[in-house]
């Protein structure tokens, strides 16, 4: 997966009348905006998780759950936190705006509504929420490369681990160092470095599965997840993405530059402790300094305990060590 | 309840064609919801006259219809304040004339 433009704009809207959903489908349509309702406060909430509008008009006089109650339930829930929300208020008394805004709401609409600032409140509602989503996906972006940044996968390996334990799924981790990268620096200088670095970058994007989540993990150091996928096929991916990195080439002044990368990859189904990220990361890097130690551009595994060499660099078969690390 | 008359009752929005289909929809509707009205006061069921109440006081001015809005605001903060069955029974009468003069607007 890779950060992606976000889908045309939705909203939801929560009020127990029908007659507002019409009344809003109809004043939204010239804002080409896709419009969902729910009559009901519980209902709307589910909606909401499981549509992620970018923007919710919540009624406050709901029966049942009232809008209050809902919005304090959206901002507490993680997946419906970030989604703006404007209450439609059948009194304009302050004590109810206010009470709105202060549970988290961004703007409020008195019913009847004059269609000129129900649209233009929504615009201003969704314009901020698209600013936030960018600042969001920045904050979780690694600026060189634009892969995601170890922060992220990070925030992913915790709760991939989580699907992974709770559906007995395999989850495998790859870990990818550049080989002699200071070696690289050192003679062609840092910009040729950076170059090197978006170079390989680019490679495991383009030779990682749409699904695997390809991250920086820092300096010259790589890191994939891959949901669903057991040793044997992380082993696969890692031999495609190792072979891409060695083809490829780098142009620094007369010369051409060959850089290669190392590889360790361990999967949960192999793990012999208990399935947390501290665990699985460290397995993954007992193998790749297992490929270190065997000479680099190399992929090995970690099973059970075990290292071992699954594909890559032949000079490295029944070699006990490479030229240092 | 006493009847009041009332001239013929035409939305803002008609001439809006992003409007036109729905303000049909909502006042051929309008007749069903005199009879609730209707039926809710005569069996002294308050809460749910003031739900309705409520619910076109939101809609009525967005459809067009800011008389709705307005007499179903009375009806309903009469109800929200408890106040005599006469004073309910008179707004309630009101909004429901008003509700009968409503014209749906004629197939485009």
């Amino acid at each position: 997966m890779n950060p992606e433009v976000p889908n045309p704009n939705r909203v939801l809207v929560i009020d127990d009348s029908e007659s507002i959903h019409k009344l809003v489908i109809a004043r939204l349509r010239p804002e080409g905006l896709e419009v969902i309702g729910e009559v009901d406060g519980e209902r709307g909430i589910e909606r909401a998780v499981a549509d992620q509008p970018d923007l919710i008009l919540l009624d406050i006089g709901l029966p049942n759950v009232d809008g209050f109650e809902v919005c304090r339930r959206l901002k507490e829930h993680p997946a419906t936190r970030g989604i703006p929300v404007i209450f439609l208020t059948g009194t304009a008394d302050t004590e109810s705006k206010v009470r709105g805004l202060d549970l988290g709401a961004v703007d409020y609409v008195t019913k009847p509504f004059d269609q000129v600032e129900l649209r233009a409140r929504v615009r201003a509602a969704l314009r901020a929420k698209r600013l936030q989503d960018i600042l969001e996906q920045q904050s979780h972006l690694d600026g060189l490369t634009g892969l995601w940044n170890r922060r992220y996968l990070d925030q992913r390996l915790e709760s991939e681990l989580n699907v992974a334990r709770r559906y007995g799924r395999p989850l495998s981790l790859v870990l990818v160092d550049v080989d002699h990268f200071k070696r690289v620096n050192d003679d062609y200088g840092h910009l040729f470095g950076d170059i090197v670095l978006q170079g390989i970058a680019e490679g495991l994007r383009a030779y990682a599965r749409r699904s695997d989540i390809v991250a920086r993990y820092g300096g010259e150091e790589f890191a994939i997840l891959l949901t669903d996928t057991n040793l044997r096929s992380a082993m696969y991916v890692s031999e495609r993405l190792r072979s891409s990195a060695e083809s490829r080439h780098f142009e620094a002044r007369t010369e051409v530059v060959n850089v290669t990368a190392s590889f360790g990859v361990a999967c949960t189904e192999d793990l012999a402790a208990e399935l947390t990220p501290e665990a699985l990361l460290k397995a993954s890097d007992l193998a790749l300094y297992a490929s270190k130690d065997a000479g680099r551009n190399c992929v090995h595994l970690y099973r059970s305990g075990e290292l071992l060499l699954a594909t890559g660099n032949p000079l490295a078969l029944g070699s006990d060590g490479g030229e240092g690390h | 309840m006493r009847q009041v008359q009332m001239g013929p009752i035409r939305s803002t929005y008609e001439d809006d064609p992003d409007m036109l289909e729905i303000v049909r929809e909502f006042a051929a509707e309008l007749p069903a919801r005199v009879a609730k009205l209707e039926s809710h006061l005569a069996a002294g069921e308050l809460r749910d006259l003031q739900t309705l109440a409520h619910q076109l006081k939101g809609a009525g001015g967005g459809y067009g219809f800011p008389t709705i809005t307005e007499l179903a605001a009375s009806l309903e903060s009469a109800l929200k304040q408890g106040a005599d069955d006469a004073v309910v029974k008179d707004r309630a009468a009101a909004l429901c004339a008003t509700l009968r003069a409503v014209v749906v607007p004629g197939a485009p």
